[in-house]
């Protein structure tokens, strides 16, 4: 075991495979001789060859596309996308693409791509640095939907989704990278070493998709979360003295739902919280799902928290950014006598 | 006491007035909510509204003929004390307009917000409320809204169908209770029965059995099916002495008895008891059911002695009207058979392929299956059979073959 910060988990997660499996290829912009804007493949190129790790153009739709064609000829690339914020001209490759390459060839051809990209605000990044587009890759078939929320995790998770045979989107909430965050900015921040999941084995292991983490235990609401709101919600639930069983999906597609369900059963009560904005966002799909499944153990309505319905401002990000404070203000309403 | 007007309801796209075809309420009448109160007709369709509310008529507006406008005041209405008045005035929405000249239609107002009539709460607590058989109608809500909370349901009284009562009673097992769960458990346990069911046709019996009840001595009770079955038994039994016998398990020997002592199972006040008609095979039919009569009062008025109740070399046991369509009935010990009688009903029967109603009785018996082979134990239900389906066989005596 070793103190690793959420970047340098990535980058094991990488350098394993990259060892293990000459098919596994790392593309990008910047990713090899400068290493990622955010230093995830840094040293990579260095030690494993520019044919391995792969310097690419500025175009995202090419990053996709060319990484299809690579796919499909029976490698198995890690394609970066500097922030998703930038992941839209590759869209349509994606979806149009590589989604469907599977059905497409019925069943001949696959492609088991795994698209990395950051994502969330938090880092005054203002609404090209700050996005959070998973609802719109969840609502696509034939792709999965991957976020982890801190470092063990993200090795894990990242190593699966290398090995899958078929394509997934891999979010890193990129306000995690360095330290653990609750959703206050006026704090010092707080590096994963201080944090019990910063502890990450050196070598290959695996944390399975679909299997989301009960980070908290509790008895009085489900608070259904993933990515930097796990920590935010952590937070809230503590500093409101509510015995909160804290759900981490970890992976969105394919979704947890037994453990979503049975949390809920038990408590009764449900809170949903994503950064992503709130109208068709992915926190809808879990609302309708526990609605579905937990109608009649429902105390309260279930109550959603997440960002506004507006693009990510490059003024007021706190104003923005769905902290302690609504999070607080959602337990409250679903805590009300019923 | 408060007051309550309400307006005339949008009924339609595009509507702005109304025309009123007739009240069926007046200034003074009390009426209930849901109740037909004026007949109004748009340029679309012809629209009964009903009350909105339960209350007292303090005024109308307009007579039949006028055109009233939609939202403005048409019935004032005088509510009792903590009767909610409905928070707007419904939209009363006909969901196909019809053409002018179609039958009026009703249309129900929307229910207004916490109107009424209309429970809140969570699913949570109407499934306790269901699970715990309380009417949620009958609750009051004490959260927001008038919203039922969990607190409510403690103190509400559940339907008095599914009331819960608590203790028990207990009853000690002594006396013949205790004897006859004794015996019971020990015929059940040391004898493998063999249970047999067979059909047999009574029209002929019952016949028989009618006109003997028309044309009984005046002295005698009514014959039942009973005293016919004993008596075609102790014929059989002149033919299948293997199932009149008394098994001596100290001495490991079976007691064939040439007398027919016939136990009948009688249920009295204390319990099962079975008198004993001894020497049935030397009875006349009337002798018999006499017999089975006296026997069956004493027992019950528990006047009958303790010979009256032993002795027995073979048992019949009737639930009378209770008789079922099947029973496996327990071998009186140290007996090794038992004949039951089923419920005789009529039946549709198959006959040189037409279907005709026929009385049919099912016998139920056990045989002690150490002792008596299912063979033999067929063989004789078999007998008994066409002794009872040719009743006059019972009065003719069994001619040996030998």
């Amino acid at each position: 075991m070793a103190n690793m910060n959420m970047i340098q988990a990535l980058n094991s997660a990488m350098d394993i495979m990259l060892g293990k499996d000459p098919s596994v290829v790392l593309m990008g912009e910047d990713i090899g001789y400068f290493g990622g804007v955010f230093r995830a493949t840094e040293g990579l190129q260095r030690k494993y060859g520019e044919h391995r790790v792969i310097d690419t153009p500025i175009a995202e739709g090419g990053i996709v596309a060319t990484a299809i064609g690579m796919s499909v000829n029976s490698l198995r690339p890690v394609a970066e996308i500097q922030f998703a914020d930038y992941i839209y001209p590759g869209f349509d490759q994606i979806v149009s693409e590589l989604a469907r390459i599977r059905y497409r060839s019925a069943g001949d051809f696959f492609a088991p791509i795994t698209i990395r990209t950051p994502c969330g605000g938090g880092i005054r990044g203002g609404q090209t640095h700050s996005q959070s587009p998973e609802g719109i890759f969840t609502h696509v078939s034939g792709i999965k939907v991957v976020m982890p929320s801190n470092p063990c995790d993200a090795k894990g998770l990242l190593i699966t989704c290398i090995e899958d045979d078929d394509p997934v989107v891999f979010f890193e909430p990129k306000r995690l990278y360095n330290g653990p965050f609750d959703g206050d900015p006026n704090k010092p921040a707080v590096p994963w070493s201080t944090h019990p999941k910063g502890q990450v084995d050196e070598g290959y292991f695996k944390v399975p998709l679909g299997k989301a983490d009960i980070v908290r235990a509790g008895s009085a609401v489900s608070i259904i979360t993933y990515g930097t709101m796990v920590h935010v919600a952590a937070a809230a639930a503590a500093a409101m003295n509510v015995d909160a069983e804290i759900i981490d999906l970890r992976s969105l597609v394919p979704l947890d739902v037994d453990t979503v369900c049975t949390s809920v059963k038990k408590t009764g009560r449900c809170v949903v919280a994503h950064e992503a904005t709130r109208f068709s966002g992915f926190g809808a799909e879990i609302l309708s799902i526990v609605q579905e499944e937990c109608f009649w153990d429902l105390e309260a309505p279930i109550q959603r928290v997440a960002g506004w319905d507006t693009p990510y401002p490059h003024a007021f990000e706190w104003e923005y950014f769905p902290g302690q404070a609504r999070i607080k203000a959602a337990l409250k309403a679903v805590l009300e006598p019923a | 006491m408060s007051q309550f007007t309400f307006k005339m309801p949008d009924l339609g796209e595009g509507t702005v007035e109304a025309e009123i075809v007739a009240w069926h309420t007046k200034p003074g009448d009390v009426v209930t909510e849901d109740q037909l109160i004026v007949e109004v007709m748009t340029d679309k369709a012809a629209v009964e509204v009903p009350a909105p509310v339960s209350g007292r008529v303090l005024s109308v507006t307009g007579a039949a003929g006028d055109k009233v406008a939609v939202g403005s005041p048409l019935i004032v209405f005088e509510l009792s004390d903590g009767a909610a008045a409905p928070a707007s005035a419904p939209a009363a929405t006909p969901a196909l307009p019809k053409a002018v000249g179609a039958p009026a239609q009703t249309v129900a107002p929307l229910a207004p917000p916490a109107a009424k009539g209309r429970v809140m709460a969570s699913p949570a607590n109407r499934r306790r409320a269901s699970e715990a058989g309380i009417d949620l109608s009958t609750v009051a809500g004490s959260g927001p809204g008038g919203r039922i909370l969990r607190a409510d349901l403690q103190t509400a009284a559940p339907r008095e169908a599914v009331a819960d009562l608590a203790g028990t009673t207990e009853i000690k097992v002594i006396g013949l209770r205790r004897l006859i769960a004794e015996r019971m458990s020990e015929a059940k346990r040391t004898i493998p029965h063999f249970a047999y069911v067979e059909e047999v046709d009574v029209t002929e019996l019952e016949s028989l059995r009618a006109h003997l009840n028309q044309t009984r001595p005046k002295d005698a009770g009514s014959l039942s099916y009973l005293p016919l079955v004993v008596l075609a038994l102790t014929r059989v039994l002149e033919s299948f002495p293997q199932c009149n016998v008394l098994y001596d398990a100290a001495r490991g020997v079976l007691v064939r008895h040439h007398a027919m002592h016939v136990g009948i199972a009688t249920q009295t006040p204390d319990g099962l008891k079975v008198p004993v008609v001894r020497n049935a095979q030397s009875l006349g039919l009337w002798e018999v059911a006499a017999e089975i009569r006296r026997l069956a009062e004493r027992a019950r008025a528990n006047k009958a002695t303790r010979e009256e109740l032993i002795g027995s070399t073979i048992t019949v046991t009737s639930l009378g009207r209770l008789g079922g369509i099947a029973s496996t009935p327990i071998i009186n010990a140290p007996e090794v058979a038992i004949i039951g009688l089923n419920k005789a009903v009529e039946r549709p029967v198959v006959i040189n392929g037409a279907v005709v109603v026929r009385r049919i009785m099912n016998l139920s018996s056990s045989f002690d299956h150490r002792f008596v082979d299912g063979y033999d134990a067929a063989a004789m239900i078999q007998a008994l059979k066409e002794r009872l389906e040719h009743p006059a066989t019972i009065f003719i005596p069994t001619v040996k073959s030998s």
